[in-house]
């Protein structure tokens, strides 16, 4: 299968190998993992508990170095890209800073780039809006639950716009309801600002409502094993969770997992 | 509601005190009936003390004053100087290497051997008690402090790293206020160590201050023993004082920390 493209991609990964050194042991967490993302692409990552999922957005993220192979984020460094402030992360656990309120959390990165105090505010305001907590933004974040908490964690790594946007299980904390809710509003925000977004997750519908490709990984060692085509049009609507497409797509990468 | 809860929660401590207090009175009945030498001086009634803090609370609060202001000074001098060197050697591991013994072994000079040396050396009693002050405060602020500033998590550092943020704005976005509660911990325990060190140098030779007291009605003898006692009493409460004020003016800069939070029900 070929993309017809004139640009890079702006994710390349290619023959990524990550082997965690203690003292004893040596786990090999990924292993020859290669992968291109396009600008502006919406992937999502999927494989069971272990599989390297966090592993290889860290790589990406540079807060992890490889042990072998090469890494391009839009034709630099990892590095680079994060000097050049183009990442936006949503970690596994939420990691607000306690001493802040939910707000001020949320301006965070904003201040780290110099806005202006008011465009912090407004964007603030916006984003408390989105995630439905616009009645908790004076509250400390140990005062909300952890559904809420991860929320807050999304709302700040949206708040900079950022060009990348990792989101490790974001939505993992959250009710069906809220979950679902939140795809949807996750798509409308990704469709304004297009960044390339990779998304981990465990849960399959997820990742097919949400993404324009599913990276398959199987676990020991971790390794790509598959790479579906969402062929869904854009935009997506809740109704498309009802639909036969749908429904084959799940039952597709159901059956590439029991072939691992 | 809310009286309920204090009530049940004051009384049992209202009671136990009340009843040490008798406790302590009757002993020293017995000691007094049973003709023990210097039976005032070892257990004192309390209504004499009473008595005499009625007459003499004006002496107690001057010269408590002078103590406790000398004391806040020290304990200043030597709360920013722990600061600033725990800042200094968390930023540098040679520092640290180079300071940290150091810092160990001035502890280990007892105060009441330092305390002439420094008086001989400033010749100022004002100043000697300040200074000794600071020197009791400096360490347990600074190994606090130290530890405070280290106690930053791992993801909360990843969180910084990737916005690219400067060493200097992970100090003031992120370590500074993860070290509060570790060095209110450190000021807690140094405060009433000022006004102990504070004391011990009034007791090396001043004109004011409790120590001074102290020191004067104990050379009367028996004729100023509730005196002494109050004197030490009042020392005492110079201590608690101190730690109350630290404690409030931790709760008003750290509202976020764990044993702060309402636990939910009551407001
Ligand atoms: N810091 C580390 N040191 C040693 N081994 C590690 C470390 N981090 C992860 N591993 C190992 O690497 C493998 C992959 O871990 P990773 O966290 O990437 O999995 P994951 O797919 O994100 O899992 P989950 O879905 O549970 O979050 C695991 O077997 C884990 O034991
Ligand atoms: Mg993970």
């Amino acid at each position: 299968m070929t993309i017809t493209k004139i640009d890079s991609p702006e994710i390349m990964m290619s023959q990524v190998s990550m082997c965690y050194k203690t003292n004893s042991t040596e786990v090999l967490a990924l292993k020859e993992v290669t992968v291109n993302i396009q600008k502006g692409e919406f992937v999502s990552l999927l494989g069971p508990s272990g599989c390297g999922k966090t592993t290889l957005l860290r790589i990406m993220a540079d807060l992890l170095q490889p042990t072998s192979g090469e890494i391009t984020i839009s034709g630099g460094t990892a590095k680079e890209a994060r000097l050049a402030r183009k990442y936006g992360i949503v970690f596994q656990s939420p990691v607000l800073y306690d001493w802040r309120k939910v707000k001020k959390n949320i301006t965070l990165p904003l201040e780290m780039i110099g806005l202006q105090k008011e465009e912090r505010e407004e964007r603030a305001e916006r984003l408390l809006e989105l995630i439905g907590l616009s009645k908790f933004k004076d509250q400390y974040p140990w005062q909300l639950s952890g559904g809420m908490q991860q929320r807050v964690a999304i709302a700040r790594a949206l708040a900079i716009e950022p060009e990348i946007l990792l989101m490790d299980e974001p939505f993992s904390a959250l009710d069906e309801f809220s979950r679902e809710r939140l795809n949807e509003e996750l798509l409308s925000i990704w469709s304004k600002v297009g960044s390339t977004v990779v998304f981990v997750t465990h849960s399959i519908p997820e990742a097919v409502f949400l993404s324009d490709r599913v990276f398959v990984l199987s676990p020991h060692p971790g390794r790509l094993s598959k790479v579906v085509n969402i062929p869904l049009p854009r935009p997506r609507r809740e109704e498309m969770r009802n639909s036969p497409e749908f429904y084959q797509l799940i039952s597709d990468i159901r059956q590439s997992f029991e072939g691992v | 509601m809310k009286w309920q809860v204090y009530r049940s929660r004051w009384v049992p401590t209202i009671m136990l005190v009340i009843g040490l207090l008798f406790l302590w009175e009757f002993l020293s009945w017995l000691l007094l009936t049973l003709d023990v030498p210097l039976a005032q001086s070892k257990v004192p009634y309390i209504h004499e003390l009473v008595i005499t803090f009625t007459q003499y609370s004006g002496t107690l609060f001057s010269e408590g004053s002078v103590t406790l202001a000398n004391a806040s000074l020290g304990f200043l001098l030597g709360a920013v100087g722990g600061i600033v060197l725990a800042i200094l050697m968390s930023l540098t591991k040679w520092l640290e290497q180079l300071a940290f013994p150091y810092a160990v072994a001035s502890q280990m000079i007892p105060i009441l051997g330092l305390a002439p040396i420094v008086y001989g050396i400033f010749r100022d009693e004002q100043l000697a008690r300040i200074l000794i002050a600071a020197y009791t405060t400096f360490f347990p602020v600074t190994l606090n402090m130290l530890r405070g500033l280290r106690s930053a998590e791992p993801s909360s550092l990843e969180l910084m790293y990737s916005y690219a943020a400067k060493k200097w704005t992970i100090y003031t976005r992120l370590r500074f206020p993860q070290a509060l509660p570790s060095l209110f911990t450190g000021l807690k325990i140094a405060a009433p160590l000022a006004v102990t060190g504070a004391i011990l140098v009034e007791l090396m030779g001043a004109t004011k201050g409790l120590g001074v007291l102290m020191l004067r009605n104990l050379y009367y003898g028996p004729s100023h023993n509730y005196m002494f006692w109050l004197t030490v009493l009042f020392a005492a409460f110079l201590g608690i004082v101190s730690y109350f004020i630290v404690t409030v003016i931790e709760r008003i800069v750290t509202p976020w920390q764990p044993e702060f939070r309402k636990s939910g029900g009551d407001k």
